[in-house]
């Protein structure tokens, strides 16, 4: 204990008044005068006796009240041995991404973060966060240790894919509003594939330490995994030997060369099973074929048997819908056969989809019904049967979707139909100084979509446009455009439904995109984004999202959505059901899910397979991650020299408020005194 | 009536020949109110006319009917004395609100003198005493005894101890004739050493009352903490406790009292206590009914 402020301790030099008051000032008495003391008897020894007592209560309380104010003004405090005495958080974070499931390390995780929070302080704050697939914050910080020990225990081993870089920004965005000193102890496996790519992702603000408790030591244990599968979504056709097929590759961590066996299990039942060699910290790969499932939803498996350190890693699931091919409506104008040719080879090219195409003039296609099919193609069919066209748009806002190619008899008319704007222009490149060429393609675009693009910009770059319209690209997300700018590829929202728009033909006449092979891929892709049978089945990964419904607020009714777990449970409430947009996968297994415009699902939720590789960062990257830290700290699971520190706390207002409380007391007894002194005067 | 018999209201009236008459007027006037206790100069007889007789007491009605001479001859006109003695010890210049017990004595013996000389025509004199006699003023009917009455009970300031061996001894030496001695005192004395004192005026034929003037803090003190009392004739000071006087005090007094009643009726001596707050009417009841009593 010591004071902020000692030089009013020279006020205690007032405990003098009270002295002088009532030790050193004679008490002064006036006498009551009476007609004789015949009848009184002196009773002098007890009437002393109490007056003495209130005096020295009444002494006493004028003491503390005196003192008690100059020690307020002085500004006690006492040391109080903590870590938050300058404000330090303790900032506890759980791994409990997939790979913490191995061994026991999620459990020895978690009793060194009880260790770490029963050595801390009572007064100092802490927080808890779990890093998963994202950072998950437990609690605020707050001080109440049965809270943080809940908090704490309610961790869960999850099937996340941790991310170092992640938690770097947002331990950076968090330290942007807090200020104060924070100590980060992070207790996890230290997988090295948790690191990002750029290292400076991990680094740490200056005001946070970081000590790291890693929960492996040495070398990591070996481990194989079904890395990946390659499987249809959906099988028309069992006995295509082209497309029955599952592709899966096993793929070995720090493991010896072995010969492991590897089954396909369909809804249960394992229905096929082959030998593999896997090479030392290698992969190899395993075919299945043909995939003789029924119709519906196939829940299916491929799994390595025997087992190794992280059994839970040694299984892929996936869907496989049996259904017939579904039909494409393809509606050109009377003129134009080439485009519906094209289209449809490319349709039979591609590797996974099933469909079968159905080619229409526009001026028959009056009576046809556009729910029946999976979606629509409108190949430069500026001016469509009103009964039709009505139809088409109803489908598309109930959810159907509608591939929409302007070739040059889009110029000649004022409105596209369903896109709900006209041609403002028509770019004819051949008279104007040659073609245009594809400039910017967006690959993350479900239909654009490829892995790794290369130079020529996937493939895109050597299609060569003769002819194009400019239309209006309001509330519509342009994919790709040439060269010059001009929107090549537009997609737009319109209800439930999806309206993608060439503002090229199909004809191989306005550009020479059908001669390409980017153009299979492009159809292919399209043709499964379009019907939306891509994300009925197959397979996702942990922590993906899946898109529940177009809009937050439909046209027409609300529609729920069904979302179940693996375990069977519904993660959503009724009233998430009823506006929620997206939806996160955050456990492995299969999901079942019934979409906003009543469409089912089922679909296999794999973890991240860098989960599998269990080996931990080099001991040097870990002190070189720790050390680039504020505080500089190494990993280290000792406390102490967070508990050595102490920090003043000042208690003057407790002081000042017991002071009033002797004050009021000294009123009420010197009152009575007082008013028995006046009686007898 | 009560309200001008009312000390408080006589405390506010300076001269004591105002006062005396307010008091006896207000109290004779109730008497004729009372049927239980009818005054008045009551006719007993006639009485022929002897050379020498006041003749402002001849009937003359009768003697212009008959013109016989015959003096008129009433009950009460045989005069009585009346003697005052009053305490002038500093004890009775203690109150705990007006009036004073010197106050209240000055008033009993101011309206027993009016209600003697003015109404009765009886004989009235005064002793003041304390340790000493301090003044005497001897029993008359003489013309300005009132006043002269009056002028000492003005001067009998309260002063010395109280002692009543000696004044009573002196009155004993001046009493020629029997009559009611009335002693106004507080008392703070032994009732028996009281009693011994005042028993001898007794054997003359005297009509003897006390009258025990007393205030009500006296009686019933009430103190919330202790307290130096200082005693006014001895100047003594002791420390007392409220608990004492709350219980022990209060005995005595009502023992003092009670002894002091007893002694003096067993005396042959009347024994009448007044407290400071209570009306006169009763000293005057007292006196009066001495009075008739006497003839």
């Amino acid at each position: 204990m010591g004071f902020l402020a000692p030089w009013f301790l020279g006020g205690l030099a007032a405990l003098g008044v009270p002295v002088f008051v009532h030790l050193l000032r004679k008490h002064i008495s006036i006498p009551r005068p009476v007609s004789s003391l015949m009848f009184f008897e002196r009773g002098t020894q007890s009437s002393t006796r109490h007056r003495r007592l209130r005096y020295f209560i009444l002494f006493a309380l004028r003491s503390a009240l005196v003192l008690l104010i100059v020690l307020a003004f002085a500004n006690p405090f006492v040391r109080r041995a903590a870590a938050d005495s300058n404000g330090r958080t303790l900032l506890i974070v759980l791994d409990n991404s997939f790979s913490m499931r191995a061994g026991t390390r999620f459990a020895d995780a978690k009793q060194q973060a009880f260790a770490q929070l029963a050595a801390k302080p009572s007064s100092q704050k802490a927080q808890i966060m779990a890093l998963g697939g994202q950072l998950e914050v437990m609690t605020q910080p707050i001080s109440d240790d049965a809270q943080l020990r809940a908090a704490l225990e309610s961790i869960q081993p999850g099937d996340g894919h941790a991310n170092f870089g992640e938690l770097g920004r947002a331990i950076r965005t968090m330290s942007d509003t807090v200020h104060g000193p924070i100590d980060l102890h992070l207790f996890s496996d230290m997988q090295r594939s948790a690191m990002p790519a750029n290292f400076a992702d991990m680094v740490m603000p200056g005001n946070v330490t970081l000590l790291l408790h890693p929960v492996v030591d040495g070398a990591a244990p070996p481990n194989w995994t079904v890395e990946s599968v390659d499987a249809p979504a959906e099988l028309s056709d069992p006995k295509d030997p082209k497309r029955s097929r599952v592709q899966a590759v096993v793929a070995g961590f720090g493991t010896p060369a072995a010969s492991k066996t590897v089954s396909l299990v369909v809804n249960g039942r394992a229905i096929a099973s082959k030998k593999v060699d896997v090479p030392a910290n290698g992969r190899a790969t395993v075919d299945f074929a043909p995939l003789d499932i029924d119709y519906g939803f196939n829940r299916c498996a491929v799994r390595i048997d025997g087992g190794d350190a992280f059994p839970a890693d040694d299984a892929s699931d996936f869907v496989v819908r049996r259904s017939d091919p579904e039909r494409i409506l393809f509606v050109h104008a009377a003129g134009d056969p080439r485009s519906a040719l094209y289209f449809d080879a490319a349709l039979q090219a591609a590797d996974q989809a099933s469909f079968v195409l159905q080619s229409v003039a526009a001026e028959q296609a009056t009576d046809l019904d556009p729910s029946k099919y999976a979606f629509v193609v409108l190949s430069d069919t500026v001016v469509l049967p009103s009964i039709f066209e009505h139809a088409l748009e109803q489908n598309v806002a109930k959810g159907g979707s509608v591939l929409i190619a302007l070739g040059t008899d889009a110029a000649h008319h004022a409105q596209i139909p369903l896109w709900g704007g006209s041609a403002k222009d028509a770019h004819d490149y051949a008279r104007s100084g040659g073609p245009a060429t594809v400039g910017q393609v967006d690959f993350n675009y479900p239909a654009l979509q490829q892995e790794n693009p290369g130079r020529d910009n996937g493939g895109w770059a050597e299609v060569k446009v003769f002819y194009a319209m400019v239309v209006d690209a309001a509330q519509a997300r342009v994919v790709a455009r040439l060269t010059d700018g001009t929107p090549l590829l537009l997609e737009k929202q319109m209800g439930e439904g999806h309206l993608l728009l060439l503002a090229s033909g199909l004809e191989n006449l306005t550009n020479d995109l059908p001669l390409h092979p980017v153009f299979v891929a492009f159809v292919d892709r399209a043709a499964r984004y379009l019907s939306g049978s891509e994300r009925l089945s197959g397979s996702r990964m942990v922590d993906s999202f899946v898109a529940l419904r177009a809009a937050a607020d439909p046209a027409g009714s609300v529609a729920n959505v069904e979302v179940m777990d693996p375990d069977g449970h519904r993660p959503l409430s009724l009233a998430e059901a009823r506006t929620v947009e997206s939806f996160r996968l955050q456990r492995a297994g299969y999901y079942q899910i019934r979409f906003a415009d009543g469409r089912d699902a089922v679909i296999g939720v794999n973890p991240d397979r860098r989960e599998s590789d269990l080996a931990p960062m080099p001991p040097d990257v870990q002190q070189l991650w720790s050390g680039s830290s504020g505080g500089g700290a190494t990993q280290t699971t000792d406390a102490a020299h967070v508990e050595g520190k102490t920090r003043p706390v000042s208690f003057w207002w407790y002081v000042m408020l017991f002071a009033l409380i002797v004050a009021l007391a000294e009123t009420a007894l010197a009152s009575r005194y007082m008013g028995t002194q006046r009686e007898e005067a | 009536m009560q309200r001008f018999l009312d000390p408080n209201v006589l405390a506010g009236i300076s001269s004591l020949d105002l006062l005396a008459k307010t008091v006896v007027d207000g109290f004779v006037a109730g008497l004729h109110r009372s049927p239980d206790f009818g005054f008045s100069q009551e006719f007993a007889e006639y009485r022929a006319y002897t050379p020498g007789d006041d003749l402002r007491h001849v009937d003359w009605n009768l003697f212009a009917r008959t013109e016989r001479c015959y003096l008129k001859r009433y009950r009460g006109e045989t005069n009585s004395q009346l003697t005052v003695l009053l305490d002038a010890s500093n004890s009775m210049q203690y109150t705990s609100g007006p009036p004073m017990k010197m106050d209240y004595a000055r008033y009993i013996a101011a309206s027993l003198f009016y209600l003697a000389i003015h109404n009765q025509r009886d004989a009235a004199g005064l002793i003041v005493f304390d340790d000493e006699v301090r003044e005497y003023i001897r029993p008359s009917t003489r013309q300005g005894q009132l006043a002269r009455l009056f002028a000492g009970l003005e001067r009998a300031e309260p002063h010395a101890r109280t002692n009543f061996a000696k004044p009573l001894l002196h009155f004993q030496n001046f009493l020629q004739r029997r009559g009611i001695a009335i002693i106004i005192s507080d008392f703070y004395e032994d009732p028996e050493t009281i009693v011994h004192a005042i028993e001898p005026l007794r054997y003359h034929g005297n009509e003897v009352v006390l009258f025990h003037i007393l205030d009500p803090q006296e009686i019933r003190p009430v103190m919330k903490g202790s307290a130096v009392l200082v005693d006014l004739e001895t100047d003594q000071r002791i420390e007392v406790v409220p608990e004492y006087a709350k219980t022990t005090y209060r005995a005595k007094v009502d023992a003092h009292i009670e002894e002091l009643r007893t002694r003096t009726q067993g005396a042959g001596m009347d024994y009448q206590l007044l407290t400071t707050n209570q009306p006169l009417d009763s000293a005057l009841r007292e006196y009066l009914t001495l009075r008739k009593a006497g003839n």
